[in-house]
C-alpha cells in the first residue's frame, strides 16, 4: 500500500453497520462474491473499502507465482504452476485490495505486450495487468458507475469466467482471474449496467447519519485522524486486531456451518416470493447466511441469519420497474419466513418460535 | 509590455471580500480542500488565484524531485525520494499555480509512458503529468464546468486521495498529488456535477461591484498597474508583507485552535437541518471555522466563526429546488444555531421536529404564483410497445450500439495506422511489426531498432450515446386543465425509454421571464425524474429563452462529451409571449429554432395545445426547427415506440 496514503482504520468508522458487515462477510468468505456500496457523497464508502485491506486474512499461495495460484485448486492453476513438479511450493500471503483507477487503460487492465522486453530482447512476452494481480484478491473500483464501457466489458468477461483471455497486440495468453469485486458509487452520477450489478454478491445502500451526537463523533474522529494519523491508527490497533482474529475464527468455523433443509426451503421461498431473476440470489443468500452464522460463532444457520442475509442479497436483485425504488419489502419477506415455518409440521414449539420473532420485528 | 512574472498584488484587489477570505483560508490551511469561485466574467477570479500564490511563503522541497516532495514529511514522499531518504537536499520554493487547460487530454493530466525514451533506450519511464506538477501547489482550473467529463473523474479521484494512481499504456505508477484545487466557473455556461461540487471545500458566488466609486477605484488601480507594473507592485509591498505575516501567524496558531463540544454539535445540527449529503460538509465546516479563528488570532472557535464558515461551506452543498437559487438560507442556519444552543440549556426537552409542510402554492422571486402539479401516470398503453423486441432493436441501431472512431485516447484500441504527426498514442505492436523486416540492416544497442518511419499510432473506437434534452414549457397556460399532469406523464414515459437505452438526459424549463437548466445532462435518469416532479408551473411563456438555453446546453454538451448525439425534445403549446430582445416573441422563437436546425440537432416537438381553437403555433415552430411534430394526445397512443426512433437520423 502507498505509505503517503495512510488508511483510516476500519473499526474507527462511525455507524454504517450494514456496509461494514457486508465487507467483513466478504473477507471471511470470498465466495460471497463482493459488494456494491451505493450512497450519497461523503459517507465513508471509499474509506471503508480501502480500510478493509488491513483486516484481510492470510491464505496459501504457490510460492513464486505472479498470479498467487491456490495450491489446492489443481484445475485453477496458471500455465507456469501447471508445469511445476508436485508438491507445489507453498507460502502464506495476505489477501490484498487491488485498485482499478477509472483512468486505467484497457491494456493495463487485461495485460499486454511487455514493451521493455520486446525492444531490448526482441521477444514477445506477456505482461500481466490488473486482472492478474486481482486473482484471489479484492478488486476495488471507486466510482464504478463511471468506468468506461469497454473496461466494464472486459471486467464482466473475466468475472463470468474466472479467467482472463488475452488476444491483443500479438500476444495470446490465458490466466486465472477470480476476484472479489468491491465497488462504490454515487447513484446521482448515473446508474450501473444491470449485468455488472448482478456480479456483485451483496449490495448496501448507505446515507449520512442524521443524529447530531453521532455526527459529532464522525467529525471528531476524522479530525483526530488528520491531525495525527499515526497515533490515531495506533490507538485503534487493539480493535483492528480483535476484528481480524474474529474474522480468522469465523473462517475456520465456516466449513462446519450446517444449513438445515428448513433453512434452505426458507431461502428458496423468500427468493420465489420476492420474484428475483435466476438462482444466483438463492446461492448467495445461503453462503451469506452461513458466513453470518460463522461470524456469530454458531455452526448452524438460524432464521435470523437468513433475515440478515436477505437484506444484503436481495436489494439489488429485485426485478425492478423503472423509477420504483429498488428496495426490499421486509414485510413480504417476513410472510415468506412465516410460510416456511408454518409448513414445519405444526409443532407447538415452532409456533412459539414464530411468535417471538414476529414480536421482535 | 509587462514582464510575464508580474502579478497583480492580492491586497490591491478591490472588494470581493468573500473570495479573498476563501482563498486566504485555503492558504492558511490547505486541508480545507480548495475553493470554487462562481461568477461573471471579469471579476478578478483568476487574478486573485495567481496573486494568492505570490502571497504564499516559500516552502522546502526536495531538490530535483519531479513532484516537489516536502523533505520534512516522510509519509508524503514519492517513490524516488523515499529510496533516497534521509539523504535529501532541501531547497526553498515558491508555491506555484499550475493551470489545467480545459483542452488537456487525460494522459497529459495523469501522466503517461515516455514514448521517446522507451523507443530510444528500450526502457519504461513515467512521464509526469499535470497532477504531478500540482503536488504541493495550487491546481487552477479556469471554467471548470467546461472540463471534459472523464478528466473531471480523474481529477476527483486524485483530489479525494491526495494520490495519483496510474495504470495506463504500459506504466504503473503511484505518486503523491496533494494540491489546493481552485476552480472558477461562470454559471451561465452550465452547471457543475454535484459530485465535483462537493469536492471543493468552499464556494463563493461573486459578482461585479455595483457601486460607482468602487468601480472607479478598480479601474484606477488596474490602469496604474498596467502603466507601470513595477512601481505599482512596490507601492503595495507593505500590505503584501503584512498579509503574508498574518498568514504565517495563523498557520502557526492553527494547530492550537480547539472547538468545544457545543461548537461541534452546532456544526452537526446545521448540517442536518440544511439536509446536506454525507459528512464532508461537517468536516470542512469545522476546519474552516478553526482556520477563521486562527486568522483572527484566537485559539477557540466561536459561534461567529461557525456562522462565517457555514456561508462558505454550505452554499454549494444544498439540494436545489427548481427555480430557486442554490443559496444558503441564513435564517435557517440561525435557527439551527439557536436549536443547538437550546438543547444545551434544556437537554431533557424533547427535540421538536421543525419539518414544516411546504405549501403547494408559493410565490417566486419574480412575483408570479406557481403551482406544482402531480405527475401524470406514465401511460399504460405506451408500456407495451416499449417492451417489444422491436423497440430494443431500434435503439440498438439508433443509439447505444453505435460506435465511432474517437480522437481522444480513452477508447478501445481497434487497429493501427501511420500517423500524420507523431503523437503520444503509439501502437507498439504494430510499430515493432513495421520495424521487423528492416532489422538486419539497422544497427543499435537495442534488439529492436525503431526509426520514425516505423511508427504506428492507435485508432480507437468508442460507443456513442444520445443526450436527450427535454425543454419543458412550465408557463401558466400549461397549468390549465391539468395539462402539466399529462406532460409530466409524457416526460416520464420518455425518461423510462431513456433509462432503458442508457441515454443521458437533461432538463431545461422556461416560465415567467427566463429559462433555466434544471438538470444539466446526466446519466442519472432518476435525478431527472426527481427534478421533474418538483416542477413549478405559472407565469408567461419565454419560449425563445427556453430554446436558446437548450441550444447552449447542447452545444456545450457536444464539447465536453464528444461521444454523444444531441437531441432535443420540446414540450410546449408554442404560445410564446416573451421576446428575447425587441422583436416579436414568436419570431424570436422561430429564429432560435432555425439555428437549432442549422446546428444539425435532431429534435421533436410535442404540442400540448388543446381545444377547438388551435393556433398551430407549435407546428410552425417544429417546421422551423426541422423537428418531428406530435400532439400530446398522439403520444399517449401506441406511437410512443416510434417517437424517439423517429427523431433519429
Amino acid at each position: 500500500m502507498h505509505h503517503f496514503n495512510d488508511i483510516y482504520p476500519f473499526t474507527a468508522i462511525v455507524g454504517q453497520e450494514q456496509m461494514k458487515k457486508a465487507l467483513i462477510l466478504n473477507a471471511i468468505n470470498p465466495r460471497i462474491g463482493g459488494v456494491l456500496i451505493k450512497g450519497e457523497k461523503g459517507t465513508a464508502k471509499s474509506t471503508a473499502a480501502r480500510a478493509l485491506a488491513h483486516l484481510l486474512p492470510d491464505r496459501q499461495v504457490v510460492d513464486g507465482c505472479i498470479f498467487g495460484c491456490d495450491p489446492v485448486d489443481a484445475k485453477g492453476l496458471c500455465f507456469d504452476c501447471q508445469k511445476l513438479a508436485l508438491p507445489l511450493p507453498v507460502k502464506n500471503s495476505r489477501m490484498r485490495v487491488v485498485e482499478l483507477p477509472i483512468s486505467a487503460t484497457e491494456d493495463k487492465v487485461v495485460g499486454s505486450l511487455d514493451i521493455e522486453h520486446a525492444l531490448k530482447k526482441g521477444e514477445k512476452r506477456f505482461e500481466p495487468g490488473i486482472l492478474a494481480q486481482a486473482h484471489r484478491n479484492i478488486l476495488y473500483v471507486d466510482e464504478v458507475n463511471l468506468l468506461n464501457d469497454h473496461i466494464v466489458d472486459v471486467l464482466l468477461d473475466a468475472a463470468a469466467m474466472g479467467m482472463n483471455f488475452i488476444e491483443r497486440e500479438g500476444v495470446s495468453y490465458v490466466h486465472p482471474a477470480a476476484f472479489i469485486l468491491i465497488g462504490t458509487m454515487n447513484p446521482e452520477e448515473g446508474e450501473l449496467r444491470p449485468q455488472l450489478l448482478d456480479r456483485f454478491g451483496l449490495c448496501v445502500d448507505i446515507e449520512g447519519i442524521h443524529d447530531a451526537g453521532t455526527r459529532v463523533d464522525v467529525i471528531r474522529r476524522r479530525q483526530k485522524y488528520e491531525d495525527t494519523p499515526e497515533e490515531f491508527i495506533r490507538s485503534y490497533e487493539p480493535q483492528e486486531q480483535e476484528l481480524r482474529e474474529r474474522i480468522v475464527r469465523a473462517q475456520k468455523l465456516l466449513p462446519d456451518v450446517a444449513v438445515s433443509d428448513d433453512m434452505l426451503k426458507m431461502i428458496a421461498q423468500i427468493c420465489i416470493d420476492m420474484a428475483v431473476d435466476g438462482h444466483r440470489a438463492d446461492i448467495t443468500m445461503m453462503k451469506t447466511a452461513a458466513t453470518i452464522a460463522a461470524y456469530n460463532g454458531r455452526n448452524a444457520v438460524i432464521d435470523e441469519d437468513i433475515r440478515e442475509a436477505a437484506a444484503l442479497v436481495l436489494s439489488h436483485r429485485m426485478r425492478r420497474r423503472p423509477f420504483s425504488e429498488q428496495k426490499m419489502d421486509t414485510g413480504k419477506m417476513e410472510q415468506s419466513i412465516l410460510r416456511t415455518q408454518g409448513q414445519k409440521a405444526g409443532v407447538a414449539a415452532a409456533q412459539q418460535h414464530t411468535h417471538t420473532h414476529t414480536h421482535q420485528h | 509590455m509587462h514582464h510575464f512574472d508580474d502579478i497583480y498584488p492580492f491586497s490591491a484587489i478591490v472588494g470581493q471580500e468573500q473570495m479573498k477570505k476563501a482563498l486566504l483560508l485555503n492558504a492558511i490551511n490547505p486541508r480545507i480542500g480548495g475553493v470554487l469561485i462562481k461568477g461573471e466574467k471579469g471579476t478578478a477570479k483568476s487574478t486573485a488565484a495567481r496573486a494568492l500564490a505570490r502571497l504564499l511563503p516559500e516552502h522546502p522541497v526536495v531538490e530535483g524531485c519531479a513532484f516537489g516532495c516536502d523533505p520534512g514529511d516522510y509519509r508524503g514522499l514519492c517513490q524516488d525520494c523515499e529510496k533516497k531518504y534521509p539523504d535529501l537536499v532541501a531547497i526553498p520554493r515558491k508555491m506555484k499555480v499550475i493551470e489545467l487547460p480545459i483542452s488537456a487530454t487525460e494522459d497529459k493530466v495523469v501522466g503517461s509512458l515516455d514514448i521517446e525514451h522507451a523507443l530510444k533506450h528500450g526502457e519504461r519511464k513515467f512521464e509526469p503529468g499535470v497532477l504531478a506538477k500540482a503536488n504541493h501547489n495550487i491546481l487552477y482550473v479556469d471554467e471548470v464546468n467546461l472540463l471534459n467529463d472523464h478528466i473531471v473523474d480523474v481529477l476527483l479521484d486524485a483530489a479525494a486521495m491526495g494520490v495519483n494512481i496510474i495504470e495506463r499504456e504500459g506504466v504503473s505508477y503511484v505518486h503523491p498529488a496533494a494540491f489546493i484545487l481552485i476552480g472558477t466557473m461562470n454559471p451561465e455556461e452550465g452547471e457543475l456535477r454535484p459530485q465535483l461540487l462537493d469536492r471543493f471545500g468552499l464556494c463563493v458566488d461573486i459578482e461585479g461591484i455595483h457601486d460607482a466609486d468602487t468601480r472607479v477605484e478598480v479601474v484606477r488601480r488596474r490602469k496604474a498597474y498596467d502603466d507601470a507594473p513595477d512601481p505599482f507592485i512596490t507601492s503595495w509591498q507593505r500590505e503584501e508583507e503584512d498579509l503574508r505575516e498574518r498568514i504565517l501567524t495563523a498557520k502557526e496558531l492553527l494547530p492550537q485552535v480547539t472547538a468545544s463540544e457545543d461548537m461541534l454539535t452546532m456544526i452537526a445540527q446545521i448540517c442536518i437541518d440544511m439536509a446536506v449529503d454525507g459528512h464532508r460538509a461537517d468536516l470542512v465546516m469545522l476546519k474552516t471555522s478553526a482556520t477563521i479563528a486562527a486568522f483572527k488570532g484566537r485559539t477557540e472557535v466561536t459561534e461567529e466563526d461557525v456562522r462565517e464558515a457555514a456561508e462558505l461551506v454550505l452554499s454549494h452543498r444544498m439540494h436545489r429546488q427548481p427555480f430557486s437559487d442554490q443559496q444558503m438560507d441564513k435564517e435557517k442556519v440561525e435557527q439551527s444555531i439557536e436549536k443547538s444552543q437550546q438543547e444545551k440549556k434544556q437537554p431533557e426537552q424533547q427535540q421538536q421536529n421543525p419539518e414544516n409542510q411546504k405549501p403547494k402554492e408559493n410565490t417566486t422571486p419574480d412575483g408570479s404564483t406557481t403551482t406544482q402539479f402531480a405527475e401524470g401516470q406514465p401511460f399504460k398503453v405506451s408500456q407495451k410497445p416499449l417492451a417489444t423486441p422491436r423497440r430494443i432493436d431500434s435503439f440498438k441501431r439508433d443509439g447505444s450500439g453505435r460506435r465511432s472512431v474517437t480522437e481522444s485516447r480513452d477508447g478501445k484500441y481497434v487497429r493501427s495506422r501511420i500517423p500524420k504527426t507523431i503523437g503520444p498514442d503509439i501502437a507498439l505492436d504494430a510499430t515493432i511489426r513495421a520495424a521487423a523486416p528492416h532489422q538486419k540492416d539497422r544497427k543499435g544497442p537495442l534488439a529492436v531498432k525503431i526509426e520514425s518511419s516505423d511508427l504506428r499510432e492507435k485508432v480507437r473506437e468508442r460507443k456513442m450515446g444520445n443526450t436527450i434534452l427535454f425543454v419543458v414549457d412550465a408557463s401558466g397556460s400549461m397549468g390549465a386543465q391539468q395539462r402539466m399532469t399529462a406532460v409530466k406523464g409524457a416526460i416520464l414515459s420518455l425518461l423510462i425509454d431513456a433509462y432503458q437505452k442508457r441515454d443521458r438526459v437533461g432538463l431545461v424549463v422556461f416560465r415567467g421571464k427566463t429559462a433555466e437548466v434544471l438538470l444539466p445532462p446526466t446519466s442519472s435518469v432518476e435525478l431527472a425524474r426527481k427534478y421533474m416532479q418538483q416542477l413549478p408551473v405559472g407565469g408567461k411563456t419565454p419560449l425563445a429563452h427556453g430554446l436558446s438555453k437548450a441550444f447552449e446546453v447542447l452545444q456545450r454538451e457536444k464539447m465536453i462529451n464528444r461521444h454523444t448525439i444531441p437531441r432535443l425534445i420540446l414540450i410546449s403549446d408554442g404560445k410564446a409571449n416573451v421576446s428575447l430582445g425587441s422583436g416579436s416573441p414568436l419570431d424570436d422563437a422561430n429564429e432560435v429554432a432555425a439555428r437549432i436546425k442549422d446546428a444539425g440537432i435532431s429534435s421533436l416537438v410535442i404540442d400540448s395545445e388543446k381545444g377547438y381553437i388551435a393556433f398551430g403555433l407549435a407546428q410552425t415552430l417544429s417546421q422551423e426547427m426541422g423537428a418531428k411534430y406530435l400532439k400530446l394526445e398522439d403520444l399517449q397512443a401506441d406511437q410512443i415506440a416510434d417517437v424517439v426512433k423517429g427523431i433519429g437520423m
